[in-house]
């Protein structure tokens, strides 16, 4: 069974199309997913990211899925810039398809180097780019931290477009963990609230990856609900403001992406200033410490000395 | 569209050889997957590959997993199994009608529509799966996954567009028999919460006869089936 796609391909190897002949030089992997390897290639001055595939029905499925969703007004428009076959030196043929190159981090990542106080704004572009593709009647369906990517200034990119679903199909490629099925909340058959699930065990992703891996390790399949992860979602911090939000997502009271976002933003700026118990940094209690200690010290020295006892 | 999953952890020890039966149920239509459990590696050398050869002889895909991932398994392994029964079928039309052998002598726009076509085939076509589960000792504790994974596959079987249905077998009966039905084709699960009550587990694994009970099972419903839609058509005639 061919679940995994490796050829060695070395930096600096050229990729020519047999139908346009597009020519890329390939400069390193980025990744690997279920349906084949995503390579940084350059064409002239500009970079491209270049998925090729093992199977060109399913690559050729994700391209179509690609197309319908380049709508007009769509920042998908740009998204796809090739398609092609290319004749590898031992003459194999391998389809592929080229895309703007999104240069990030993925979200767990962005969010440790720059600070969870981002997360709102993040999660607000990720509901919007889901807006866009369910105001086509299409869902994503494997929503997970690996497919998206996050630029520099909070910029929301979705990558891998296999489980790209049209509104009533059954849901073509999903995680189990993201899964709605999974967690018994619901059918497998693509609609908004399916996305939307899928994004709030995303938020739990984000800050408690290890809780959740452990919840569903424990639980016994019959178990498992929506209660589980509403529990969860309680005990982390920075999910506080947004708590009703994830149970009306838990509980598919969403209907569109669009709703969804815009219930997010009013939370995001409705949200009273935190109370500043923004925590004191351990270093700086143990100097006050060490000062107000040391202030005693001298005190009680100077005032011994004064009452001319140390004499 | 017919398909087989066999759910084991072991070897055949008794009557024919599995080899064979998939090979006959390639010859009627069936398509034949199977998983081999193997969490404590008890599966052996001889084990996978007999598991191999018998997806191979039956037109199917094989796959060893641990328990924990029965369930994603049969799945996924399902679905990719619907698609490549209408790749086969849209390649062979397409050999017919333009002499190509194959999609990817295609160019891309035309690619694009009909797996478009193929897509949506996948979809909406009827779909049989008759699960065959090896109940023999050793396979005992992992049946509350292989139950788990049953209703996993309900669930992605009922976001289908066509009309899907499930079977479930086990093997050997405790009476000596080959293969026993534990519930007969339906599209859900509602109202089931126990599909294997009370095995007698036994030390033999028959799965070759296992498999030709399966596939005798298959031919009667559709003899049935097109019986009585002979007979509502002749019905029809005479009102």
């Amino acid at each position: 069974m061919t679940t995994s796609f490796k050829l060695p391909i070395k930096k600096g190897s050229i990729i020519t199309g047999k139908w346009k002949n597009g020519q890329y030089r390939v400069e390193r992997l980025l990744g690997e997913g279920a349906n084949g390897s995503v390579y940084l290639v350059s064409k002239g001055w500009q970079s491209y990211a270049l998925k090729m595939g093992a199977s060109s029905i399913d690559l050729q499925s994700e391209i179509n899925a690609l197309k319908a969703l380049s709508g007009d007004d769509s920042s998908r428009r740009s998204y796809l810039m090739d398609v092609d076959d290319w004749i590898t030196p031992q003459g194999k043929e391998v389809p592929f398809y080229t895309m703007r190159y999104v240069k990030g981090l993925n979200m767990a990542n962005y969010i440790a180097q720059h600070g969870a106080d981002w997360f709102p704004l993040l999660g607000l572009n990720l509901l919007r780019s889901l807006g866009e593709l369910h105001r086509e009647r299409w869902i994503f369906g494997d929503l997970k931290l690996e497919n998206i990517i996050v630029g520099e200034y909070g910029e929301v990119d979705l990558i891998d477009f296999g489980g790209a679903t049209p509104f009533g199909k059954g849901v073509k490629q999903f995680t189990e963990i993201y899964d709605r099925g999974y967690w018994n909340e619901g059918s497998r058959s693509a609609d908004a609230a399916y996305d939307l699930f899928s994004f709030g065990v995303l938020c739990l992703q984000v800050f408690a990856p290890r809780k959740l891996a452990q919840l569903s390790k424990e639980l016994l399949p019959q178990t498992r609900s929506a209660e589980q992860l509403i529990e969860l979602a309680r005990e982390i911090p920075q999910l506080a403001p947004y708590r009703k939000w994830l149970e009306q997502a838990f509980d598919g009271g969403f209907s569109h992406g669009k709703e969804a976002a815009s219930a997010w933003r009013a939370i995001t700026h409705q949200r009273k200033p935190t109370v500043k118990n923004t925590a004191t940094p351990r270093w700086l209690k143990v100097m006050i410490a060490i000062s107000i200690v040391s202030l005693c010290i001298t005190a009680s020295l100077y005032a011994l000395d004064y009452t001319g006892l140390l004499r | 569209m017919k398909q087989m999953l066999i759910i084991t952890d072991g070897c055949s020890n008794v009557g024919m050889s599995p080899i064979v039966a998939a090979a006959h149920a390639k010859s009627e239509g069936i398509t034949v997957n199977v998983v081999g459990v193997v969490d404590q590696g008890d599966l052996g050398e001889y084990g996978a590959s007999e598991i191999h050869e018998i997806a191979r002889a039956g037109g199917g895909l094989s796959r060893l997993v641990e328990t924990k991932e029965l369930a994603q398994t049969v799945q996924m392994m399902t679905r990719k199994t619907v698609v490549q029964t209408i790749q086969l079928a849209v390649q062979r039309e397409l050999q017919a009608v333009l002499g190509n052998d194959s999609i990817e002598a295609l160019p891309p726009e035309k690619r694009g529509e009909v797996v478009q076509v193929m897509d949506e085939l996948t979809e909406s076509s009827s779909l049989q799966v008759a699960l065959l589960i090896d109940a023999s000792a050793s396979m005992k504790p992992k049946l509350a996954s292989v139950e788990e994974s049953i209703h996993d596959l309900m669930l992605s079987l009922q976001a289908r567009e066509g009309k899907s249905e499930i079977a479930v077998f086990h093997f050997p009966g405790s009476k000596q028999e080959d293969c026993v039905l534990d519930l007969d084709w339906t599209t859900h699960l509602k109202g089931v919460h126990s599909i294997f009550p009370k095995l007698h587990m036994s030390g033999t694994t028959p799965t070759g006869p296992a498999m030709m009970k399966v596939i005798e099972y298959f031919v009667q419903h559709n003899d049935s089936k097109r019986r009585s839609e002979m007979e509502g058509m002749l019905g029809d005639d005479v009102v």
